[in-house]
């Protein structure tokens, strides 16, 4: 086995060798991170080039390397509410709105402007939750989350975030993938692409979805795009395997799987000897690491161990998936190393269209769903010593507008907002932003961010940097150029950082 | 001037000349390609070339390069290193002046060569892809005694045809010897999955070890090419680079039905089309005079981008987006260039400044097609008794016709259902809005424009539309929503989308047509509208009210036939103009542009019409640099594993040179000129060459000097495609089914794989032997394909994926190990191999040989003969878990054990490895 080893390492260098090749011939990097023959090419900056990809060995693209400079996260877990949450029922409090509340919007808001929905002229709607400030932040959070007052001084508010798309999959992709079509990686592709995995046993990037649907804009948001496959989130799911054909087949338990996988393990080195073609010791190496991916999956996936105060802590019913539970996930995942957590929450798009999908029921639902969940995940998190090193993300993939909803100009039912792109808030905390603060202001009304305005981009610049990198450097070369996940665009929102 | 002074500096030029060039003599002249390209690309062109002009100084060009920079003088002097700004910025110690800037400076060596090119006159090479293909000389080989037959040569011995001359020439400069020809079972294997995605058979092993003759290979290779399989196999290629999907992408991504578009593909290949036609065909089909069924599905190939039927998206801006994805695939597919660069500013490093984009978007800015939910337009294939209509009103209309082109005219009608208006062209709305699915939509006293109609000689209006409105009028207006009255309309009864047809008063010139809606009785109930065509009547029904055949006519256009998006051409008032838009963004247009060819390839011929059809026939000429050279560089890739320029998708300058271009070059004339671009002879001559029949184990000092086989002293040596690992499972285990064509297939699935809002649509697991079928015919969903396919690089087809790049991954394994795909393979093995040998060596060794076409190395053998037995120890101790393994009460120990280890084999490397 130490002859093989041995062989290995060689095959790594020579594959180092190619990397140069590639490297001085101008077309970027080799992805040496991949075992096999790539040209799509990493691409980073010279200097930074040989700390960050430089420890890669090239059968093992998951391989932990250093960020570009000294990091202040470690691990993200990115909590997204998909159909976007209302910021005027939750954390913008706006009480000049009130004001208006039925009469209708002034012209002035509307000309110019294009609504998913809204046709004609809306009525102005109030905010529904009742606001208090808390904590010694005084942290405006309204009482649809009364748990999560209770960790105000934990938060960093960003509450003059805009984008550029008012329809769901657009916005998540611009949201996720830094553009609003189809066929870029994801944020937590770029990360595991850069930082590699600190858990050998496990997927580097883990996505869980609740609300009964995937997101709009569907596996796209977590998809690896133009990276290697090998970098796309592994969405665990709540039923069947967690992770698609973890389990061995009925009636093979893990001892003969594991008398298997040494016999193909055993011939593949026979293999190997003939032919000499180094793939066949990434084979091997896969092998072993699908067999050890089978043991510390499930047990990662498996909730029984906890302790009964915990589950009640989150609120979670093992028997059932919900989002409560993939937040208690999360923390396990991140527990173990994983690098980018992933959590989709169906279910916030509320127009007013029905019962569910309403401000004043829905959104309320939703809230009590998950309010306690997320509050004890920051606050196990922190009890662990996890906190400082991970960062916490929450938020929508865009705002909900100060108007009514008035769908193809009928009032409709149940009170509701309709999408809208200048004004929304997200929330960060942990790995190395500030604590108890809010960045950013919105006109009186909540419709446009007026003061230090972030756009989707910048967030990303900005989680990157917690990561440590800079945005404009984690570049991948594509089709004849460098691609980022910030695009052209992006600046990191230097006043959020602790 | 004097005369004298004439004579002087004529003399003096005289001298200086002769002095340079023998000097000359001396000094190896710098290659701008190789040596100086490079250099620039790396450390100026970021500011400046395409993208930055920085000080106005540009390198991307000559013309701009030597161009005054904003000091007023060029930088670059030819002949004169000194007097060039451009040399002195580089050698400057002051870091605010010394280039480049805010980064290391190029190295002593590296500007001593610039400065030796400048000296040399700072010629500017054209990038080898861009200059036209010349056949060169094939390279000899041998001694001369041994080429007149006189003595014995290994040279000689081991070359097939010329492609080996132009390896082995390569092979010599670097002391390499090639690679003995690979085992004939090992070779059949290779040979049948390249050439038909599948593994052989045994009898058909066993036929080429019997066959001694010297075409024995030859004769398998011809099989191949003429097996059925051939087509599915290289369709499958091609669908990455169509990027065929069945459903539309964005965020609902609804079905698509387009499988008529991978059924032209496989006939396409099976019948081998000529490449050169069926470029022409897919791009422009629609164009060419008379279209037949085929030429029109063919076009598909450019319908399989995305459409969004989301809310509230503006149907232009998805459009736009779909002709911008036809204009990046077509130079990503044909061209092996990235286009897409230049849609927001001239390209970095390739020889297309920003406007080409546009001229070049121009030629697809005209098909009909504008991101409506039915996917118009498509070709309708009428079911049995609507086809005997359409027949019908066919022959009717030749009997009354005296005009041909009326005739062409109803039938595209009938057929395409164009031209048209798509009702997201109305405007000036009142009470009206652009509903959900985005049709024009109007409630009580609303009303709507369609802009400037020509009505001259137009009687007929025919019209798709819908409303559970009651006892509502509407009512079509000339020149303002109170002009004149040219039709009233009460709602129809049948509320869903009908397409009715009209009589209108004879109206001459063109006008704004109003429509307006009266509906008291339900008030908030919506009409609406789809599309609008205005047209002359039949002949001999009268002007102004309906005849007999307008019935006919509306029966068969209500028809609910089978459809597939295809491309078709708009004219007159539907044709578009092009404006640059700057920067990218399809809001800010810029000046108009007329279609045209990049400046940097050759001018399109005189006679090309300046459409999609021209620009078709142009890029198949044989002046056109590129599409030869990608083209055979792609088949290459797919035999050899990598390309003889490795970035298949990248042939400019930023892509990786080619290995071998004189092979590359020789491939491509007689590609095109020998072969006439049939596919088949170019594949038949690569897998023909000795190179390719090479053995593909390796030394250890092979393997250290080549690693990654460029100089191909070896055969190929690479993990299957997805669709081929999970075919050959399903062929070695004899559960494949061969059926060709046909709609997707829906094999099984994990349950949850599709969660799409908003659709209802669901996996709906197929029956009977389309469980089995070539993983071609999967059913694609963009946004949740196929699991497995993915797992092993497969693109998700949102955009065409030139090349998929191979990763080697624990999902994979648990693919193979687990998938009930899988295992079920393993059942069906195992139930074989018990029949063929009595003891677990034998049908282990029966096992593999079902797999491999060839036996199993004994201490090979042994390992997997002590997994049986351990395994039939435990089987036998436990039976339950034997018929849970099997899922059958039949279960013996024995089987499962061979179960278990038929699931091992198809996970061996030698089995999902090309060898």
């Amino acid at each position: 086995m130490n002859k093989l080893l041995r062989e290995l390492q060689e095959a790594a260098l020579q594959r180092e060798t190619r990397r140069h090749f590639l490297h001085t011939c101008s077309t970027g990097l080799g992805a040496m991170a991949l075992s096999s023959t790539l040209a799509g090419c990493g691409f980073f900056d010279k200097k930074e080039e040989k700390q960050a990809l430089g420890a890669t060995a090239p059968n093992e693209p998951m391989t932990p390397r250093p960020a570009q400079f000294s990091p202040k996260a470690k691990r993200v877990i990115y909590i997204h509410m998909a159909g976007s949450p209302s910021q005027l029922e939750l954390f913008d409090y706006k009480p000049e709105l009130m004001k208006y509340h039925g009469k209708d919007c002034p012209q002035a808001l509307l000309e110019g402007k294009k609504f998913a929905f809204i046709r004609g002229v809306p009525k102005m709607l109030g905010p529904q939750g009742k606001f208090a400030q808390h904590g010694q932040s005084g942290a405006w959070i309204s009482d649809y989350l009364p748990h999560l007052q209770t960790v105000a001084d934990e938060l960093t508010f960003i509450k003059s975030m805009h984008t550029d798309q008012f329809n769901h999959a657009p916005a998540q992709l611009l949201m996720h993938t830094g553009n609003a079509r189809l066929g870029r990686p994801s944020i937590g592709s770029w990360v595991t692409y850069g930082l590699g995995s600190e858990n050998d046993n496990l997927p580097g990037f883990i996505v869980l979805a609740s609300g009964g649907k995937q997101p709009d804009a569907g596996k796209s948001v977590w998809g690896s795009g133009f990276l290697p496959t090998v970098y796309q989130g592994v969405q665990c799911r709540t039923d069947g395997d967690p992770v698609l054909y973890v389990s061995d087949p009925k009636g093979m338990n893990r001892d003969i799987r594991k008398q298997t996988i040494d016999a193909i393990n055993d011939i593949n080195r026979q293999q190997y000897e003939e032919v000499k073609d180094p793939e066949i010791l990434t084979r091997i190496s896969q092998y072993e690491m699908a067999f050890k991916m089978q043991m510390s999956v499930p047990d990662a996936m498996d909730i029984k161990s906890e302790p009964e105060y915990i589950l009640n802590a989150y609120g979670v019913d093992p028997n059932k998936g919900s989002f409560a539970r993939n937040c208690l996930l999360a923390r396990r995942l991140v527990e173990r190393g994983v690098r980018f957590v992933q959590l989709f929450d169906w279910g916030w798009d509320t127009h007013g269209t029905s019962k569910d999908g309403s401000i004043e029921t829905g959104l309320r639902d939703k809230c009590n769903e998950s309010d306690q969940a997320v509050t004890a995940l920051l606050k196990d998190l922190k009890q662990r010593g996890l906190l400082d090193e991970t960062l916490v993300v929450w938020g929508g993939e865009f705002g909900r507008t100060p108007m009514q909803e008035n769908r193809d100009g009928q009032t409709l039912p149940f009170m509701g907002r309709d999408h809208h792109l200048d004004a929304f808030t997200v929330w960060m905390a942990g790995g190395g932003v500030k604590r108890g603060f809010s960045y950013g202001e919105t006109d009186d009304i909540g419709y446009y961010a007026t003061k230090d305005k972030v756009h989707v981009h910048d967030l990303q610049a900005t989680i990157l940097h917690l990561l440590g990198f800079d945005h404009t450097k984690l570049t991948y070369q594509f089709q004849g150029r460098p691609f980022r996940l910030t695009d052209v665009a992006g600046k990191v929102v230097k006043p959020v950082l602790a | 001037m004097k005369p004298q002074l004439l004579m002087a500096g004529g003399l003096a030029v005289v001298v200086a000349l002769t002095l340079s060039s023998f000097l000359g003599v001396f000094e190896d002249k710098v290659d701008f390609n190789t040596q100086i390209k490079p250099l620039l690309n790396k450390n100026c062109i970021a500011c400046h070339g395409g993208v930055k002009k920085a000080s106005n100084f540009s390198l991307l060009f000559k013309h701009e390069a030597l161009a005054p920079a904003k000091s007023g003088k060029p930088a670059i002097v030819p002949g004169d290193a000194d007097a060039s700004e451009f040399i002195r910025r580089l050698t400057l110690t002051d870091h605010e002046e010394r280039m480049p800037l805010e980064a290391p400076p190029l190295k002593p060596e590296e500007i001593e060569l610039l400065r030796k090119w400048i000296d040399q006159g700072a010629e500017w090479g054209d990038h080898w892809a861009y200059q036209p293909v010349e056949k060169p000389d094939v390279p000899q080989i041998g001694t001369f005694w041994s080429r007149l037959g006189l003595a014995e040569n290994d040279e000689l011995k081991w070359a097939k045809n010329e492609i080996d001359h132009f390896i082995l020439d390569k092979l010599k400069a670097e002391n390499l010897k090639p690679s003995p020809e690979a085992d004939k079972a090992t070779l059949i294997r290779r040979v049948s999955l390249d050439l038909t995605g599948l593994p052989p058979t045994e009898k058909e092993v066993a036929d080429f070890v019997a066959d001694q003759s010297p075409d024995a290979y030859a004769k398998v290779v011809d099989r191949l090419l003429a097996s059925p399989a051939y087509g599915e196999r290289w369709t499958g290629m091609w669908l990455d680079l169509a990027r065929y999907a069945d459903t539309k992408g964005y965020e609902r991504d609804p079905g698509r039905s387009i499988w008529r578009y991978r059924d032209w593909l496989i006939k396409a290949f099976n019948e081998d089309k000529p490449f050169d036609q069926f470029t022409v065909e897919q791009l422009a089909g629609d164009l060419l005079p008379n279209p037949t069924d085929d030429q029109l599905v063919a076009t598909g190939f450019h319908r399989n981008t995305m459409t969004n039927d989301e809310g509230g998206t503006q149907d232009e801006e998805f459009r736009v987006a779909a002709v911008i994805d036809r204009v990046n695939t077509t130079w990503d597919v044909w061209q092996g260039t990235t286009f897409s660069c230049v849609q927001c500013h001239s390209h970095p490093y390739d020889p297309f400044v920003h406007e080409e984009y546009y001229k070049y978007l121009a030629f697809f800015n005209n098909t009909r097609d504008e991101d409506v939910t039915t996917e118009t337009p498509t070709l309708r294939f009428y079911k049995k008794e609507d086809s005997l209509k359409v027949q019908e009103l066919n022959s009717w209309l030749k009997t009354h016709l005296k005009q041909p082109r009326q005739l062409q005219q109803v039938m595209q009608f009938v057929r395409i259902t164009e031209p048209k208006i798509n009702s997201h062209d109305f405007d000036e709305y009142v009470n009206a809005s652009l509903l959900d699915a985005k049709f024009f939509g109007m409630q009580d006293a609303g009303s709507g424009r369609i802009k400037s109609v020509d009505l001259t000689g137009k009687n007929r209006l025919i019209m798709q539309w819908g409303t559970k409105a009651k006892n509502a009028v509407l009512t079509l207006h000339q020149d303002s929503p109170t002009g004149p009255v040219l039709l009233t309309i009460p709602t129809p009864a049948n509320g869903r989308d009908t397409t009715m047809i009209f009589a209108l008063p004879t109206v001459s010139g063109r006008h704004h047509l109003y429509w307006t809606l009266s509906s008291p009785e339900t008030p908030k109930d919506w009409v609406q509208i789809r599309w609008v065509s205005f047209q002359p009547a039949l002949p001999g029904q009268p002007a102004h009210e309906l005849g007999e055949m307008d019935l006919k006519l509306a029966q068969i256009l209500n028809a609910r036939p089978e459809v597939t998006p295809i491309m078709f051409e708009g004219t007159g008032d539907l044709a578009r103009k092009t404006h640059v838009f700057e920067r990218g963004n399809w809001l800010v247009q810029g000046k108009e542009v007329k279609p045209d060819v990049p400046k940097s390839l050759p001018p399109m011929a005189k006679d090309l019409p300046k459409n999609r059809l021209g620009l078709a026939r142009w890029m198949v000429s044989r002046e056109q640099p590129l599409t030869a050279r990608v083209a055979v560089n792609r088949f290459w890739e797919q035999l050899f594993g990598t390309g003889i320029v490795e970035t298949v998708e990248d042939v400019g300058t930023q892509g990786i040179p080619p290995t071998h271009r004189e092979l590359l070059d020789w491939l491509s004339v007689e590609f095109m000129e020998t072969d006439h671009w049939s596919v088949k002879k170019l594949l038949k001559r690569m897998v023909m060459s000795a190179t390719y029949r090479q053995r593909s184990d390796v030394s250890p000092e092979l393997l250290a000097k080549d690693p990654f086989n460029k100089l191909m002293a070896r055969g190929p040596r690479v993990r299957l495609a997805a669709e081929q690992v999970r075919d050959q499972a399903l062929s070695v285990t004899g559960l494949l089914s061969n059926k060709l064509y046909g709609p997707s297939v829906m094999p099984p699935q994990p349950d949850g794989i599709w969660q799409s809002p908003y659709s209802g649509e669901s996996w709906k697991l197929s029956e009977g032997e389309d469980r089995y079928r070539r993983a071609l015919y999967t059913y694609w969903k963009r946004t949740a394909p196929y699991p497995s396919m993915i797992t092993f690089d497969s693109p998700s087809r949102e955009f065409c994926q030139l090349r998929r790049l191979r990763t080697n991954t624990p999902l994979q394994a648990l693919v193979t190990l687990n998938d009930p795909v899988y295992v079920e393979a393993a059942q069906r093995l195992a139930e074989t191999m018990k029949l063929r040998g009595k003891t677990p060596e034998q049908q282990i060794q029966s096992g593999f040989r079902m797999i491999m076409l060839r036996d199993l190395a004994p201490k090979k053998l042994a390992v997997l003969a002590k997994l049986y037995r351990n395994t039939q120890t435990y089987y036998q101790q436990h039976p339950d878990e034997a018929k849970k393994l099997l899922a059958c009460e039949e279960a013996t120990p024995q089987l499962a054990a061979l179960t278990v280890t038929a699931n091992t084999m198809l996970n061996l490397d030698e089995v999902i490895t090309k060898e």
